[in-house]
């Protein structure tokens, strides 16, 4: 083989060969969502009645962020030819050659592992067990099951999101009450205008790595409406803990308030410019914004129920 | 380096030699970035390891101290 060959090789294989950095396996473990599950996982426990020691919730907080984290890296494994294709997940270390990925779907399983014992040391069983429900629910019925077959795909997986509130409440009282299934009920109706939002404008993405997500099977207009709907059956739900007496005044004003915003969003999204099609004409600015704002609405709807609680 | 027609010709013929590529093909930069991200990975599994076990102490530690049991 000629000299220029070997170089040509030796570019073209160096950069798997020299292995990964520790911040390529980090970003396995999906940082940004992990975030938001432990800040819905440490308002559970807060909010759960009675006390835990604080070296052991703070292991419990742990053991969700790692269990959310190995969902994250297996959804990566299995997702590695649809991410080498979209554009916003090419970066990714599997398709962009830093990670093997038999290596991300064993880092993964591990993790796993380690997360589900762990906690069930730290805490009790009840929450072990929905932790690992929930690890298999994403990596499984979500990412492998549903993502691919189905526009709905993700309202029903929007559910792995909505766990981590009832394991942060099960750590502390060892079963699963009224309240923990009310705020997994709010993640579980948020996810579809979140996420909806984010697709209306990566739709192309989509369409090119052939995942069926609404905007790319039924249309822009159609999921305008779906975004509209999910924010209106939002509103009442998140008022509900105050209905009900389980939360007080703080949270039933910050749920109306962050509501009506949430609702003035999604209007906005319904109402966007469009052409015959359904199409966009102002580059789904409404729709960047209504996905910005559900983040926004998400954590300021949990931290004011903790607010409520210690207050 | 020039290609030579010859050169072009064999490589028609093996468009990709079976050669194994190992570390001796590395030129120095690659072999001391493969050696400092090693170094790397080693180090961060040995802190995730004492990570572990610290955590498995801790929790022995509390549950003994509060509740007099592990389980």
């Amino acid at each position: 083989m000629s000299i220029r060959a070997t170089e040509m090789l030796r570019d073209t294989i160096s950069a798997p060969h020299l292995g990964a950095e520790p911040r390529d396996w980090l970003a396995l473990l999906k940082p940004r969502v992990v975030s938001l599950v432990v800040f819905t996982g440490a308002t559970g426990l807060v909010i759960a009645p009675g006390r835990i020691n604080p070296l052991l919730a703070a292991i419990a907080i742990f053991c969700i962020a790692l269990g959310a984290g190995a969902a994250g890296a297996i959804n990566m494994w299995y997702d590695r030819d649809i991410d080498a294709i979209m554009r916003r997940t090419t970066s990714r270390p599997i398709p962009a050659g830093k990670i093997e990925a038999g290596g991300a779907l064993g880092f993964g399983i591990v993790l796993a592992v380690i997360s589900v014992v762990l906690l069930a040391m730290a805490t009790n069983l009840c929450a072990a067990a929905v932790l690992a429900f929930s690890i298999f629910y994403y990596a499984v019925i979500y990412t492998i099951w549903l993502k691919r077959r189905t526009p709905q795909n993700i309202v029903i997986g929007g559910a792995a999101g909505a766990f981590p509130a009832v394991i942060g409440w099960a750590a502390v009282t060892g079963h699963i009450g009224l309240l923990p299934v009310v705020l997994f009920l709010i993640v579980f109706f948020w996810t579809p205008p979140h996420f909806w939002s984010l697709s209306l404008y990566a739709s192309t993405d989509y369409e090119k790595a052939s995942v069926p997500m609404l905007p790319v099977v039924k249309g822009a207009r159609h999921t305008r409406w779906n975004v509209f709907v999910y924010t209106l059956i939002l509103f009442p739900l998140a008022l509900s803990p105050w209905f009900l007496g389980l939360a007080g005044r703080i949270y039933g004003a910050t749920a109306c308030v962050l509501g009506a915003a949430f609702l003035y969003f999604a209007w906005a999204v319904l109402r966007d410019e469009q052409d015959a099609k359904g199409v966009s004409l102002s580059k789904d600015q409404p729709a960047r914004a209504a996905f910005k704002f559900s983040i926004l609405y998400l954590f300021l709807l949990f931290a004011a129920i903790a607010v409520d609680r210690l207050v | 380096m020039m290609t030579t027609a010859r050169d072009k010709k064999d490589y028609a013929k093996d468009p990709m030699p079976r050669v194994e590529i190992t570390e001796s093909h590395w030129s120095d930069e690659q072999k001391a970035e493969f050696l400092r991200r090693r170094r790397a990975r080693n180090f961060l599994l040995l802190a995730a390891l004492g990570g572990f076990c610290l955590i498995i102490y801790v929790i022995a530690m509390v549950k003994l101290h509060e509740y007099g049991q592990m389980w």
